[in-house]
């Protein structure tokens, strides 16, 4: 039975905390879009975020959500996947979320491949605790916790994740909405972990350059500078540019995606349960003397 | 004719006393006797001192033993560094490698030192009769067969097992150094001769750990996700379930730090998976923000804290029992979060299981509070008759419920919501660290903040009865009490026997679930006391002081703590409750 299931089968009645003209609310948008596109029923899915504004998101849709703690999402939704391979499992959050407090956890989803896909929305600011320095905030940005100007390099989300051996990375932006729909889609189409970082404007705290209207002068898609997204190494060469170009589209995509490690787990769980292990109620007998 | 023995071998790393330790524990319980044995260790991983006791009896051990019997010492530098954990009496019979030299004159505290010492050529006779001096420590059991009449047969068994895969030559050497060994023992008699009584009959036990034994409960009780990361001395459990977990359909994550490996943990339930995580202190307290997470959420989980010196890296191989408050109290907001202590490797078992249950039943964190002697102590245990535990499943809602609007934290009388996880058409629901109403919907309410804060502690109310889960043991009448957790209650238990055979009015209480503290069984057990101990291994006296925000304790029941590391002895408990009881009069 496969009904026809439309942007609004995922749209919970929850209405948004979000800032009037946050980019969050694209995001949601595009990603409603992706999901009917893709069909799985919402109860096949889980959709996990750690805290801050974008967090929220998991309680805006249909899904079976998980609004855990902040920076936790990702070990939490490998729990999810390894448990639960058949579920569709997304994970999304802001910069801080990822990769300042949870910024531990990233090499290690992605070193071991569980299938899940990362939605960074980076905003380059705290926004709900309102206004303090993020990791990936502008050197010399003036933040409530920096006023004098930032002293930190930010760090590039898009060629540490590349570095760290993602299978699929993209960046998006609101800008776009056509463009990030597809660009969400296809990371969740992708077998194995998938991030997008999509440049989601706060428009509360957000520097000028930030915003939407920035955007769209600013984005350059990467299909229109020729760019092979097979290319491992011209990938990690553009995502250098983070911080001040703005490409969109995908940077990176295995042609040959590795076996997941969800799928891994299961083969082994096969092979071992064809010997045929002592039933749990006897499983005393292995210490036992005589 | 002797019941009970006591032995403590010391040598440096590399001698081998432990692995002689396993040898004389396999042979004592393959003759039927009961049997356990602990380890203790430098923290070094190679080489260093290490040193382990095993007590034989005829019947149920009950706890390491205090002091020794027997002590082996190979060399005095490293004896001398177990200090309290091996002590020496004017009884003890005090072996050691000749070429030592004596005894020194500070071995142990004026008025105990041993009375009979022995100075044994170890390496010289190994050399001799097996061609190498690394085979002193087979010396060193054959002549505790000799002495002390531990069944040479067995002990000859034991070297097969343990040498015949490693060659003929190896194996052939072993046995002479054994009967060497005995040899020597026949030819220097003890002054006064100290053989073990034979078991009457024996029967098949089983000889493992309390962290095999805790793994097996967890298989046992159908966990199906183990999320953790390695830490002493709990590590042992995630290796046999990365093992054994897989065989049955389960998933062990080796997270890449505590924190990731509770939440994958607390994932896998949300998924609808039993699940557990194990560690020890420090892992604890990085664990304790997803804890609470799994408190607000209502999420099962199992987690057991092995509990080692601390505070911070502390003591990480020697046990203490510490951790109580944490284990408690490491929240933010209000909690309550079961805590559950095995007292031995079997109830470890049964402790597991009601972990499992506990969790399932009402929707919440439950952690086991072992200690580094229970977990890494390998003992004979009586064969677990597991047909009389039953194994609880969480409550799902039914076909009509998901149906009819869904709501995950309904409110009940019992305070308990059907639990759905993902995959399960119409339950579809926000799980979230935020405060929710009954749909899950985030709110800032704090009306709703009450009637949730009020549902989450209501589930637990069951527990205030739940008296399966004390041993009490003495006249319920008694003036004098004796209360003990975790290991501590192994000595405890030895002592109620033997103040009661010297008629002191005592009575003896367990606690096995340690928190939410059951005031009615307390309230009743103290009614009759007026003077008593509360006996264990931390220094501040950690239960003690819980019972006293919870219950009105008898002013005179006094804490009976100290640090880590240096267990109780019985005799001591003893001399302490007869003060108390004479106190009574």
């Amino acid at each position: 039975m496969n009904t026809f299931l439309g942007p609004n089968d995922y749209k919970s009645p929850l209405k948004p905390i979000w800032c009037p003209g946050c980019g969050d609310y694209g995001v949601l948008q595009a990603l409603y879009r992706a999901l009917s596109a893709i069909g799985r029923p919402p109860h096949e899915i889980a959709f996990i975020s750690g805290i801050g504004c974008s967090s929220r998101i998991p309680g805006y849709t249909t899904a079976y959500g998980f609004n855990t703690v902040h920076g936790r999402a990702l070990p939490i939704a490998q729990g999810v996947k390894l448990a639960s391979p058949e579920l569709l499992v997304v994970v999304a959050g802001g910069d801080g979320d990822g990769f300042s407090i949870g910024g531990g956890h990233v090499p290690h989803a992605i070193r071991r491949n569980v299938d899940l896909t990362y939605l960074v929305m980076d905003n380059q600011v705290y926004g709900l605790t309102k206004g303090q320095l993020s990791p990936t905030s502008p050197r010399g940005l003036k933040t409530v916790t920096s006023p004098m100007g930032s002293l930190e390099q930010p760090i590039n989300p898009l060629l540490t994740v590349l570095a760290y051996g993602a299978g699929f990375v993209a960046q998006a932006t609101p800008a776009d909405m056509p463009g990030m729909t597809a660009l969400i889609e296809e990371a969740l189409r992708y077998p194995g972990f998938s991030f997008v970082n999509i440049q989601s404007p706060c428009v509360t705290f957000g520097e000028e350059e930030q915003q939407l209207r920035a955007h769209k002068a600013r984005m350059k898609p990467l299909a229109s500078l020729g760019h092979d997204p097979a290319n491992q190494l011209a990938a990690l060469d553009l995502a250098r540019a983070y911080g001040t170009e703005l490409y969109t589209g995908v940077f990176y995509r295995n042609p040959e995606p590795p076996p997941t490690y969800d799928a891994l787990v299961r083969l082994r769980q096969a092979e071992l349960q064809r010997g045929e292990p002592r039933p749990r109620a006897r499983v005393l007998e292995a210490y036992l003397r005589s | 004719m002797l019941e009970d023995l006591v032995v403590g071998m010391v040598g440096s790393g590399g001698d081998g006393v432990v692995s002689a330790g396993e040898s004389l524990l396999a042979a004592a319980s393959s003759q039927g006797f009961y049997a356990l044995m602990t380890k203790s260790f430098g923290s070094q991983i190679r080489g260093g001192e290490s040193s382990c006791r095993v007590r034989i009896s005829t019947r149920k051990v009950p706890n390491p033993g205090g002091v020794l019997d027997v002590a082996v010492a190979l060399n005095w530098e490293d004896f001398r560094r177990f200090g309290a954990e091996l002590p020496l009496g004017p009884d003890t019979v005090l072996i050691h490698e000749a070429k030592a030299g004596p005894p020194p004159g500070d071995l142990a505290p004026p008025g105990r030192a041993p009375r009979q010492v022995l100075a044994v050529p170890l390496a010289e006779i190994a050399k001799t009769a097996a061609g190498t001096d690394r085979a002193k420590t087979t010396v060193v059991l054959g002549a505790l067969s000799g002495w002390f009449g531990v069944p040479p047969e067995a002990l000859d068994r034991g070297l097969m097992k343990k040498f015949s895969q490693k060659g003929e030559g190896l194996l052939e050497a072993n046995r002479k150094a054994l009967a060497a060994g005995i040899a020597h023992a026949a030819a220097h008699p003890l002054a006064s001769p100290r053989a073990l009584v034979h078991p009457a009959k024996p029967s098949p036990k089983l000889l493992c750990d309390g962290n095999e034994m805790c793994a097996s409960a967890a298989l046992f009780s159908g966990c199906e996700f183990f999320g953790g990361y390695p830490i002493t001395p709990s590590t042992e459990v995630m290796q046999i379930l990365s093992r054994e977990l897989p065989k049955y359909g389960g998933v062990v994550l080796q997270a890449e730090d505590e924190i990731s490996g509770v939440g994958a943990a607390v994932g896998a339930s949300f998924a609808g998976k039993k699940s557990m995580t194990a560690t020890s202190g420090p892992g604890m307290s990085l664990k304790t923000e997803v804890l609470g997470l799994a408190t607000i959420a209502e999420l099962p989980l199992v987690l057991l804290n092995v509990q080692r010196g601390g505070p911070s890296t502390g003591l990480p191989t020697k046990p203490e029992q510490a951790d109580l408050f944490q284990a408690a109290f490491s929240a933010h907001g209000d909690v309550l979060r079961p805590v559950l202590a095995p007292t031995s490797v079997e109830d470890t078992f049964r402790l597991t299981v009601e972990a499992f249950n506990l969790a399932e039943r009402y929707q919440t964190p439950v952690v086991i509070l072992s200690d580094q002697e229970i977990a890494q102590r390998k003992e004979t245990v009586d064969q677990i008759d597991v047909s009389r535990f039953e194994v609880l499943e969480r409550l799902r809602p039914t076909p009509e419920q998901l149906a009819q609007g869904y709501q995950r934290f309904a409110d009940s009388p019992s305070g308990v919501s059907p639990l759905s996880h993902p995959g399960m058409k119409g339950g579809n629901y926000l799980a979230a660290g935020i405060e929710h109403d009954v749909k899950g919907a985030p709110t800032a309410s704090g009306a709703v903040h009450a009637a949730m804060n009020a549902k989450r502690f209501r589930k637990l109310e069951p527990l205030q009865t739940r008296t399966d889960l004390f041993e009490r043991q003495g006249a319920p009448d008694a003036p004098l009490a004796l209360v003990s957790w975790g290991s501590s209650a192994g000595v405890a238990r030895e002592a109620f026997v033997r103040a009661r055979a010297l008629g002191l009015p005592v009575k003896l209480l367990v606690p096995y679930l340690l928190y939410p503290v059951a005031e009615p069984v307390y309230r009743e057990f103290f009614t009759s006391v007026r003077r008593g101990l509360v006996l264990e291994l931390s220094h501040q006296g950690q239960l003690y002081r819980v019972l006293r925000m919870f219950v009105d304790v008898p002013a005179g029941m006094t804490s009976f703590a100290r640090s880590g590391a240096q267990p109780f002895r019985v005799d001591e408990v003893l001399e302490r409750l007869q003060q108390q009881a004479e106190a009574l009069r």
